[in-house]
């Protein structure tokens, strides 16, 4: 298949999106494993199955040495876009924003990846005081253990409105089984990083939607902080992210 | 090239530790078989050691984790050494700890075997030196897992106790570390191992928790302060500065949040100040805030800092010699910085306005921030109902008064019976399985050694029994001239009533001037509505003493009026509880004879109720039939006059005398049976063999009805104290539902119970102490001996015994079977499965020698029913 430059709906350094016609092609990078692409063929076909609405996955295929997803195009104007648009409704999205999370949330992962092994190795894997590490993963040791769906990257730019009324959420290669807290911290942590306020706002409407004391999904910011170190995109985030797992315990 | 684990080697990999742990269980093996002399021996050591090296190890540890004051932390180190010593010097923790030999139990304490212990960061050095010690007082291995950030403290403390431990004799090894702490290794060593010390986090305590092994866990602290009015100000404000600085805040039953009652706030307000104290202003409250907390939890730059320190964090300038930092905040929701755990010497104050107001407050901020750990108060130890509302409103598992916290909560410096301890247990407030601190007797197993031992049994029986043809009037003269007595309840039958056979003990009471009345309305097996017709009468009449005057029905009446009589709130339903043992009974009966003296005169020579605890009474409203038994009905005086006697009809002879020997022969062959009870057991069934014929024959032969009138009474002595068995189980449902007489109802069932409970090898054995084994067939032949049966064996005396009875039974007229007694056989057997399941749940079927099967009972009733050969009960 050719790709055109004008089918590029989204450039990110290891990949390419494209949208030929009635699919969406994820088309990774060369040095990009292929064992990335077919897991996240894998997760979403989970998705799929548990009946959450999501692109269907059509394919995984080569393209001249890159390894490319073939997704189902799903028309429509991302929330995000929406809640850009329509600043004096940002109670109403947000508050769709949440519902969403919460329905996803209800679905049981069975046979997805659990999110304790994943958050385990991530923290392991920083390069930071071994004491916060400890605390870290005494922390997370110490967390309730559920199977709930839980998104791993759920934002509004991951959710399209379509035209029916209805909703599809994307991208799910980080979707794990585990702890709905854990997604929300997410959550809030990258709200928090676009704006602060917005965030708090997210955090006390989730938190009274979802039943859950905010005290609940705060225990879980340390952990999902630690996950995004190393992603972090300015010195004045990492300063952000390295506070945020700079906690002890109460003892 | 296989790689090789070095067990002497640095644990720094799951393979290091378990091999490292092997060898731990083998030394510990070692050091279980230590004596006490031993072990203290090395306590002492080990003790002394970590006592001298104080002041290295808290310079160490401050050093090493950057937290707290080195002053403060010799303190904890000189304490963890010398307290912990000073508690436990003298407590047994080896071998027999405790002993009673006349009870015949035995407490041997033995070592629970591998501990693990996990250190936090805040104490690192004095934790590590008090568990060490506790485990080497209980002869337990103890490996620690150390907080990366204190790691090197931790493990010198600990080989300052292992090095002078082993000096002293103790195995090598016997104290080991984590040298590089992972979570992995310390989840390893937690499963591994056979309990756990975790002191530290939530986090920590619930791993140790969900590890499958015992753990003693404790919990966050987020103690509230309440100062009361009546408070001490001055003592009260420096003892929370001298607890909130200790080592920086770092204790964790330090002082969080200060409650001050509205009326002296000014004034504890600039106590505080002029201690050196700092209250945040305006926007430093905001700034602080934001430095201790981020997102909900406690910022880990702020833990063990001075307030100066954690002021400069803030961007609030202060003098650097200030003590604490003080917010003055309203809210004590979680939402508020303020109301959380610190960890530094920053402190929350709140103002109430009224004492209600403040235990509300701290209430919230135990439940919110440490459930189970501590709470404290400051006041007038005067004002006892607000300290008991405080205690009982605080869920917190210490609560100290007028005393600085972190050096209160950890005991022994403000109060000298709370256990010294530095791992404080916070009850299932806190999830913890402790509540209490931590000390060495919390890692012993204490294995009990209970040797058998036979209950005490008892003879009891009412205070005079009087017998002997025309003893009553003899008898009846100690109520006047002896007691005193002044009016006289009489209760009886119409019958004897009316027959004027009441008259000899109305004329008696005349002749004393001893005002009486008589109930005579008694009806045969009486109701409650008619012992409560009774009872009115006898509570308008007020007597000082009752006389019974009648059978079994008479008897019974009056004693179920005596009880209503002395305690009108009695409830039947309770004081007809079955009981396993009538000394452990759950329903205590009330003390009897407050009001009224009982005299028991029986007419018949049957129930023996005169020298029972027994009464059964029916209410026929509810249908139920109550079986009383409790000594507190054991009549007081017992007056067994033949010529009270001698107008039995026949057929009450039969039956009654029958029943004598079925009481004479259940109460010989009863597990309850002693030398007190055999005895008059024996000589019954022997009266009755010889004079039952004779009385039942020729009723006025006085020299039989006299004979019987004893038998009938000793046998009631017998069972009153060595209780009955399944004949009288049976018995009594079977003239319950088919309406046989009680007397005729026990001879049907006589032979079959006797061949079922001689079984060599029964399916169950009753259980009492006092039972050794099966042997109720040679009880048998004891009565037979007793009464001149002797065949080759005891198989053909058992078989000449039933012979004889059977015998006896035809010469008093008594039938083969229930169902000559006209029992239609439908009935009988469509109400067999009930009359069966409630014959097995008599109280009479707790003494019997044999625990029967409902199904065992059912096959007797049915052989009973048709008269079958006894020797048909093969089972």
């Amino acid at each position: 298949m050719e790709f055109n430059e004008k089918d590029i709906i989204v450039r990110r350094a290891n990949k390419t999106v494209y949208k030929v016609g009635n699919e969406v092609i994820k088309v990774s990078a060369p040095e990009h494993p292929k064992t990335g692409v077919f897991n996240e063929a894998l997760i979403t076909s989970y998705i799929e199955s548990f009946g959450v609405p999501a692109a269907k996955v059509l394919y995984v295929k080569e393209f001249d040495g890159c390894w490319g997803l073939g997704l189902e195009y799903i028309e429509g104007q991302t929330l995000a876009e929406k809640m850009q648009n329509e600043p004096e409704n940002l109670e109403a999205n947000l508050e769709k924003f949440v519902d969403i999370q919460l329905e996803v949330n209800s679905f049981r992962a069975i046979g997805l990846r659990n999110t304790f092994p994943k958050r385990t190795e991530e923290i392991n894997a920083l390069d930071i005081d071994p004491s916060i590490k400890w605390e870290l993963l005494q922390r997370l040791a110490g967390m309730k253990r559920h199977t709930k769906l839980c998104h791993g990257d759920f934002v509004p730019s991951n959710i399209i409105l379509t035209p029916d009324g209805g909703y599809k959420v994307i991208d799910w290669a980080h979707a794990t089984s585990g702890n709905a807290g854990a997604d929300a911290a997410l959550t809030y942590l990258q709200f928090t990083l676009e704006d602060q306020d917005l965030a708090d706002k997210y955090l006390k409407l989730y938190s009274r939607k979802s039943n859950t004391a905010i005290q609940y999904v705060q225990k879980w910011m340390p952990i999902v902080a630690a996950g995004q170190l190393h992603k972090a995109k300015s010195e004045e985030e990492k300063a952000l992210l390295e506070k945020w797992i700079s906690v002890a315990e109460y003892q | 090239m296989e790689e090789k684990v070095q067990a002497t080697g640095i644990i720094d990999s799951v393979e290091a530790l378990e091999a490292r742990m092997a060898e731990m269980r083998k030394a510990q093996a070692v050091f279980a078989t230590y004596s006490q002399e031993q072990v203290d021996k090395i306590f002492k050591a080990a003790a002394t050691a970590a006592d001298k090296a104080r002041i290295p190890l808290a310079k160490m540890a401050a050093e090493e984790t950057g937290m707290g004051l080195v002053e403060d932390k010799v303190i904890k180190n000189h304490y963890a050494a010398e307290y912990i010593y000073n508690a436990f010097r003298n407590t047994k923790t080896c071998g027999v700890i405790e002993e009673d030999p006349v009870y015949g139990i035995k407490k041997v304490a033995e070592p629970i075997g591998l501990i693990t212990a996990v250190i936090p960061t805040t104490n690192p050095t004095s934790t590590a030196i008090f568990k060490t010690l506790i485990c080497l007082k209980t002869r337990n291995a103890i490996i620690i897992s150390p907080h990366p950030r204190a790691k090197n403290s931790t493990i010198a403390a600990a080989k300052i106790v292992l090095d002078a431990a082993v000096a002293a004799g103790a195995p090598e090894g016997i104290i080991s570390w984590i040298d590089v702490p992972s979570l992995a290794l310390t989840q390893t060593v937690m499963k591994d191992s056979d309990c756990i010390l975790a002191t530290g986090g939530p986090g920590m305590v619930r791993a140790a928790y969900s590890s499958g092994k015992p753990a003693l866990g404790v919990g966050a602290g987020n103690t509230p302060v309440i100062i009361d009015s009546s408070a001490d100000i001055k003592l009260a404000v420096n003892s929370i500065i001298h607890s909130k600085t200790f080592d920086n805040g770092m204790i964790c039953a330090s002082e969080q949040s200060v409650t001050v009652l509205s009326d002296i706030y000014d004034e504890v307000r600039d106590e505080f100040e002029y201690r050196g104290c700092y209250f945040l202003k305006g926007d430093e409250i905001e700034k602080v805030r934001k430095t201790i907390l981020i997102n909900g939890a406690l910022n880990a730059k702020i833990v063990g800092q001075s307030a100066y320190k954690i002021a400069a964090m803030a961007g609030v300038e202060v003098p650097e010699t200030t003590k604490v930092l003080i917010g003055e905040v309203t809210s004590v929701d979680i939402s508020e910085e303020f109301a959380h755990e610190k960890l530094s010497p920053v402190l929350a104050m709140y103002r109430a306005d009224s004492f209600e107001e403040a235990l509300d407050k701290a209430d919230q901020l135990v439940r919110d921030g440490g459930f189970g750990h501590t709470a404290s108060l400051y006041i007038d130890t005067a004002e006892k109902e607000k300290m008991a509302a405080h205690a009982d409103r605080m869920k917190a598992c210490r609560i100290l008064v007028n005393t600085p916290s972190a050096q209160g909560g950890i005991g022994d410096i403000y109060n000298f019976a709370l256990l010294p301890s530095l791992t404080l247990g916070c009850g299932s407030y806190g999830g913890n399985s402790i509540s209490h601190n931590v000390g060495a007797l919390d890692l012993i197993n204490i294995k009990t050694v209970a040797e058998r031992r036979e209950n005490m049994l008892w003879f009891r029986t009412p205070e005079k029994v009087y017998f002997k043809k025309g003893c009553m009037p003899v008898a009846l003269d100690e109520l006047g001239t002896i007691m005193h007595k002044k009016r006289a309840f009489i209760v009886t039958d119409t019958f004897l009533y009316k027959n004027g056979n009441t008259k000899p003990i109305e004329e008696k009471l005349d002749a004393m001037g001893i005002v009486h009345t008589c109930f005579s309305n008694v009806q045969p097996d009486p109701t409650l509505k008619n012992a409560l017709e009774g009872t009115a009468q006898m509570r308008a009449f007020e007597p000082d003493v009752i006389i019974a005057f009648g059978g079994g029905s008479a008897m019974d009446a009056a004693k179920i009026m005596w009880v209503l009589y002395e305690n009108p709130d009695a409830d039947f339903s309770d004081m007809a509880m079955d009981f396993m043992d009538i000394r452990k009974r759950i329903y205590m009966y009330p003390q009897m004879g407050k009001k009224a003296y009982f005299v028991a005169i029986p007419t018949s020579s049957g129930t023996g109720s005169e020298v029972t605890p027994f009464a059964i009474i029916t209410d026929s409203d509810a249908g139920i039939k109550y079986p009383l038994a409790d000594y507190e009905l054991l009549p007081d005086m017992a007056i067994v006059d033949t010529d009270n006697m001698m107008t039995q009809p026949k057929g009450l002879t039969s039956a009654s005398g029958i029943d004598v020997m079925t009481h004479a022969i259940e109460s010989y062959v009863s597990m309850l049976a002693s030398d007190f009870t055999e005895g008059t057991s024996l000589k019954a069934t022997k009266l009755v063999f010889d004079y039952l014929p004779t009385a039942y024959a020729d009723g006025t032969n006085v020299t039989a009805r006299d004979h019987m009138a004893n038998a009938s009474c000793l046998a009631g002595m017998a069972f009153a104290n060595a209780f009955l068995g399944i004949n009288h189980s049976l018995a009594h449902k079977l003239g319950a539902f088919h309406h046989i007489a009680h007397g005729v109802a026990n001879a049907l069932l006589l032979t079959y119970v006797i061949r079922y409970n001689a079984k060599e090898v029964p399916t169950r054995m009753g259980t009492f102490p006092q039972y050794e084994y099966p042997h109720t067939l040679r009880r048998y032949c004891e009565i037979a001996e007793y009464n001149g049966i002797k065949g080759k064996d005891d198989n053909e005396t058992l078989d000449l015994f039933i012979e004889k009875l059977r015998d006896l039974k035809h010469a008093i007229g008594i039938k083969d079977s229930i169902r000559e007694y006209g029992v239609d056989e439908k009935y009988f057997f469509d109400t067999l499965d009930e009359m069966t399941e409630q014959a097995f749940n008599d109280q009479c079927t707790g003494a019997n020698p044999r625990y029967p099967l409902i199904s065992e009972l059912k096959k007797i009733y049915t052989l009973a029913y048709y008269g079958e050969d006894d020797k048909k009960v093969d089972f």
